[in-house]
């Protein structure tokens, strides 16, 4: 959102009213934006006057309490939630038991909200198709579970059981789990004899840039640049110091026993065009990898979303307000985000009207707990649906809300040697989730008469409001807006095609991959000389993620590969530089030099024919070594502002800073 | 939750009992009492779950129990009773019978031992009387509305505390000649102190409910005459028909009704009078047909008669001594269980049949018994039963008790001069706003469910009250 400060929030207008009619956001918050209608004054009224008469009758002969309210503790009576104990029990009991009887019980409770409304989709229903189809027609659930991932839950904030116990369910069944952004130890990279991996397939890019080594993006299937999250947008995570353990500093780089922070914002990421930059530099530090963009899901996310698809990310993921439940302030969890169903809806009708759809795959994620979810998430737009709360659950969490004290009971959420020895979850009650989950999709998309998971994505004509849920509340509700769909119907509604990455007119590609294979197969030292123009971005990165690939972070022998470039270097030079590459530079260099560096080695000085004087002048932009977690770099004059923010572990020799340097 | 690491630092810690041979000799309360400096520890192990699975689905009335176990750890006692009070009517009671379904649901028990809820509970009340926190606090103001309540076990007492302190003015009508059903009848002093009941009884009488007692409705007073003088009728008066042994001998002398032998017991121990034989177990072999808690109380009755021997056979397996894994936390553990009155001595057997009961001179003597096996269910529920063929033994008892159950309400009565329509199993049939089917009479409690829990019936009673309360317009 670009707001950092208390201040920035006022008359600003970011909050988005959900349920409130027009012409009473016209009369008290004029131009709030306000998309499916609801309630007026008269209902504000009514509901004003149920409280004064609940508070004012007399309770039978106790004495007058207040309402526990149940908004963040379940409590019977009051606030309605979706995690109940008879939900929780029963999804651990099916899934732990391969259960389907059991899981539709579960299912039932979470779809039909008729006495329990929690949901915006708890409002849909689908239109009765004119044709079903025979349910052997469908495509079978292990190809629908492709579309599966789990949420990004940091090692560090989960346990080490849990983390490497999603990693090899998904893995299992062709998903992807996610890293989060708490980095991951190389020994996952590693296959387990009984062809098991726990290596999470999609790597997370956060702000804190917590162990982002060129191994841990060569390891990736996904790189996910987090921009903000679902359930806190705008606010940044926070892993407290009692549960930065040894283990946990280690993977991330950081200290024990200290707090870490992700701020806010990224550092290198003040404007699209920012985010285009990181995404590139992100494919060129795993060519093999696509990379997404993690959104949430607020008034306006389709217009990001398209600045996303057209900065070349292969997914954007719009992220629900009801997701990241344990990871969350108190503030946050009732009051922040947005259901993903808005969201995602306008990211849909977005890309299909400007023609970005069919270039980028698009994820939904936010309490997704059951087929008939993800059928709805596939009909508003999505492809690919992301599970964090409830894949926890399944492994045995039981929703105590106490991730941040590391005390969790169960062994999820904590890094407790005596309490993670607890964690009794098993990659199989994972696989028999998303399989059940799956099955009871098939079963929708029969009664819809649709055999294809895909053929489900934009469709949202196939959804209606279910009028049959007459809650007082909800009558003037208005999802007209989110069911739209566009009218030419020729345009692509999902993708089709891949983004243009321009890897092969990469620097890299054209000029050093080809002179270096004797350095990188054989470790032969070679040494080049080579011009380089301000166009040239990302110079290096793909030659590391070629190191990387083979030899992780340790890379190759000290100066190996050694490029001497003689001009003004663009963007991101140097990027995750590999160790055992050394790249020198005579010139002047743009921003971001040496980005997440990786145990290269870069050395800048101004041409030698330069008139000004190197220690009062500056030679290389902003945001230097931002994230980077081992080298050295040397340079003969200054540098800009917000210099190795979040460095954790590069030397480096400068002669002057800007502004924020070293925070 | 002042301390969120109480429950890897602290471990459960019972009361415990008295010691057996000295709580043998009385009918006293069995069961110590926490001090209050333990209970503080206990109450700093609950971990205020974000869903607390004892309050959600553990508790049949609900209580609030991470809200009191945090007052109490704080020491906030009072405010801690006022929370416990606006879910369970009767503290007393439960903190002191209930099996305590809310520790098998209890999240701490997922991985180690529950928090003692039941303790905290009890001494949260108990605090309360002894500080004058519980005093009479009749209704302000009186809606004029009548209500009969028939039958004065924990279902109607419920029911008529609840309808009373909405302003209604109820009447408890009671059979027996003191009020308290089977709190009062069935279960043993030595489990709960009839004072404790009396004491209630006194508060509720003193709120302004009125309490007929020795009156037997469908006999001494018509349906007619109640559905004429009342605006409701609750009917609350149990499942107490006991499933019967249909075998040779069961008319034999000494062959006796768990219920009959518990009955008179608790009669003498109030100093009731009663008429008929005198059922006694002293220098007798005793042998009680069935495993339960009914059977338990006989086993601890017999033996502050002074039985020569007392038997229990259970015609189930035995149950594991742990969890079964066919019932996984939160359910309610199928495990065995082992009472205090089982410790005070007595052999307990499983997988018995009684095939029949045989005497001299009219009086039993010996019980003919044959070993059966059972097939189990998935979830190790017994499913079906055969007798082990030449297993035959017989079980020499002089005083044969049977606790095999009950098999719904006794029939006849105000059930049929009402004419109310009864389900399958023979229980008054309730609708979902707990009326039967006759507009304006209600029922709760075994007799709409079958036989349960004191704690379920105080939870029937007060959903039954509140659908009263509506049905007669009150509902704010």
């Amino acid at each position: 959102m670009g707001i950092s400060t208390l201040r920035s929030y006022r008359g600003a207008q970011i909050f988005e009213a959900v349920g409130l009619a027009k012409d009473f956001i016209d009369d008290y918050f004029t131009g709030t934006a306000s998309r499916i209608n609801g309630i007026g004054v008269a209902e504000v009224a009514r509901e004003a006057e149920m409280r004064y008469k609940r508070a004012y009758a007399p309770a039978p002969g106790v004495p007058h309490l207040l309402d526990a309210g149940g908004q963040y503790h379940f409590r019977l009576g009051e606030e309605k939630h979706l995690w109940t104990p008879e939900t929780i029990t029963k999804l651990q009991f099916a899934t732990r038991n391969n259960d389907m009887k059991m899981y539709k019980e579960y299912a039932k409770y979470i779809n039909e909200q008729a006495e329990h409304l929690c949901t915006l989709r708890g409002l849909f229903k689908f239109k009765k198709a004119a044709q079903p189809v025979p349910i052997e027609e469908v495509e079978p659930a292990s190809e629908i579970m492709k579309h599966f991932v789990t949420g990004a839950m940091s090692f560090g904030s989960i346990s080490k059981e849990a983390h490497e116990t999603i990693a090899i369910a998904m893995n299992r069944i062709g998903g992807m789990s996610n890293s989060g952004e708490g980095g991951e130890d190389p020994e996952r990279y590693i296959r387990l004899p009984n062809g098991d991996s726990k290596c999470s397939a999609v790597k997370q890019i956060a702000s804190g840039r917590f162990g982002v080594t060129s191994e841990y993006l060569a390891s990736a299937r996904e790189l996910q640049i987090k921009i903000a999250q679902g359930a806190k947008p705008g606010e940044g995570g926070q892993l407290p110091g009692h549960k930065v353990d040894k283990f946990v500093a280690k993977v991330r780089h950081s200290t024990p026993g200290v707090t870490l922070i992700s701020p806010p914002p990224h550092h290198d990421i003040y404007s699209i065009e920012d985010l285009a930059q990181l995404i590139y530099d992100l494919k060129c530090s795993n060519t093999d990898a696509r990379i997404s963009v993690k959104l949430v899901s607020e008034v306006g996310v389709g217009t990001v979303a398209a600045g996303v698809s057209k900065g070349h990310a292969d997914m954007v993921l719009i992220s629900g307000h009801d997701g990241g439940t344990g990871a969350s302030p108190l503030t946050s969890i009732k009051h922040a985000g947005l259901p993903w169903e808005l969201g995602l809806a306008e990211t849909q009708q977005t890309l299909v009207l400007n023609y970005l759809r069919d270039r980028i795959r698009v994820q939904a994620d936010g309490q997704m707990k059951t087929g008939r979810d993800i059928v709805i998430g596939a009909l508003l737009g999505a492809e690919e649906f992301g599970f964090g709360t409830t894949t926890l659950v399944v492994l045995g969490c039981v929703m105590m809300r106490k991730c941040h004290s590391n005390t969790c009971p169960v062994g999820v959420a904590t890094q407790d040697p005596e309490l993670r020895k607890r964690f009794a979850g098993q990659p199989e009650h994972l696989i028999n989730f998303f399989r059940m989950i799956a099955e009871e999709a098939r079963e929708i998309m029969a009664e819809l008469g649709i055999r294809k998971f895909d053929d489900l994505v934009g469709r949202s004509d196939l959804l209606e409001m279910n009028k049959a849920i007459d809650f007082w509340k909800a009558r003037n509700l208005d999802f007209s807006a989110v069911f739209k769909r566009p009218d030419n119907p020729n345009l692509p509604v999902r993708r089709t095609k891949a983004q243009d990455h321009g890897i092969d007119k990469a620097y890299d590609t054209v000029n050093i991959l080809p002179k270096v294979q004797d350095a990188i197969e054989n470790k032969k030292k070679v040494t080049l000389e080579l011009p380089i123009h301000n166009v040239d971005r990302t110079v290096g990165t793909i030659t590391s993620y070629h190191v990387a690939k083979k030899y992780g972070n340790a890379g190759l022998p000290e100066d190996t590969l050694t490029i001497k470039f003689k001009g003004s270097a663009g963007q991101s030079f140097g990027a995750f530089l590999s160790h055992g590459m050394t790249f020198e530079l005579e010139g002047e260099s743009n921003d971001y030099l040496g980005k997440g560096l990786s145990g290269g080695k870069i050395i800048v000085r101004p041409p030698v024919n330069a008139s000004y004087n190197p220690s009062e002048n500056i030679i290389v932009g902003n945001v230097l070594l931002y994230g980077a977690t081992d080298g050295k770099i040397f340079i003969y004059g200054r540098a800009g502002e917000r210099f190795a923010i979040r460095n954790s572990g590069v030397t480096a020799v400068v002669e002057g800073l800007g502004d924020h340097g070293c925070e | 939750m002042g301390n969120p690491k109480g429950f890897l630092e602290v471990g459960r810690k019972n009361p415990g009992y008295r010691p057996a041979e000295e709580r043998v000799k009385d009918y006293n309360e069995v069961e110590t009492h926490l001090s209050e400096a333990d209970l503080k520890k206990q109450a700093s192990r609950c971990m205020d779950c974000g869903i607390p699975f004892c309050h959600g689905c553990g508790c049949p009335v609900s209580n609030v129990i991470p809200e009191w176990n945090d007052l109490v750890y704080k020491g906030f006692w009072k405010e801690a009773l006022d929370i416990l009070r606006s879910t369970n009517n009767f503290p007393e009671f439960t903190g002191r019978i209930c099996p305590a379904l809310c520790e098998a649901s209890c999240t701490v028990g997922l991985n180690g031992d529950a928090v003692t809820i039941r303790q905290i509970e009890l001494e949260i009340i108990e605090k309360g009387y002894k500080e004058g926190y519980i005093k009479p606090e009749p209704p302000a103001v009186r809606t004029g509305k009548r209500i009969a309540v028939i039958g004065s076990g924990p279902a109607g007492l419920a029911a008529a505390d609840q309808l009373n302190k909405s302003g209604h003015s109820v009447t408890v009508f009671e059979r027996d000649l003191n009020v308290g059903g089977l709190l009062r009848y069935g279960i043993p002093d030595f489990k709960l102190d009839k004072k404790v009941v009396q004491r209630r009884v006194d508060l509720m009488v003193a709120e302004g409910v009125t309490f007929e007692t020795g009156v037997d409705v469908g006999t001494d007073l018509s349906a007619k005459y109640l559905t004429n003088r009342f605006d409701a009728i609750c009917i609350t008066t149990g499942a107490k028909a006991p499933r019967d042994l249909k075998t040779a001998g069961r008319e034999l002398e000494g062959v006796h009704f768990a219920m009959e032998f518990l009955w008179q017991q608790n009669c003498r121990v109030c100093g009731q009078v009663f008429e008929g034989e005198n059922i006694t177990a002293k220098g007798k072999k005793v042998l009680v047909i069935g495993g339960g808690d009914t059977g338990s109380d006989c086993v601890g009755t017999s033996n502050r008669h002074g039985a020569k021997a007392v038997t229990q056979i259970e015609i189930m397996p035995e149950p594991p001594e742990t969890r079964h894994p066919g019932t996984p936390w939160p359910l309610w553990p199928y495990q065995k269980r082992t009472s205090s009155s089982h410790k005070e001595g007595c052999t307990r057997m499983w997988n018995i049949a009684t095939k029949s009961i045989e005497g001299e001179n009219g009086k039993v003597k010996r019980v003919n018994a044959i070993k059966v096996e059972w097939e189990l269910g998935p979830t190790g529920a017994p499913l079906k039963m055969k007798e082990i063929p030449g297993s035959e033994f017989v079980i020499e008892a002089d005083l044969v008790l049977l606790a095999m159950g009950f098999t719904g309400p006794e029939q006849g009565g105000i059930i049929s001069q009402l004419g109310l329509e009864l389900d399958q199993r023979s229980n008054v049939k309730v609708n979902a706003d707990w009326m039967t089917s006759k507009p304006g009479v209600f029922a709760a409690g075994d007799v709409a469910s079958g036989a349960s829990l004191v704690v379920r019936a105080i939870a029937a009673g007060r959903k039954m009250a509140e659908n009263v309360d509506k049905y007669l317009g009150n509902n704010k």
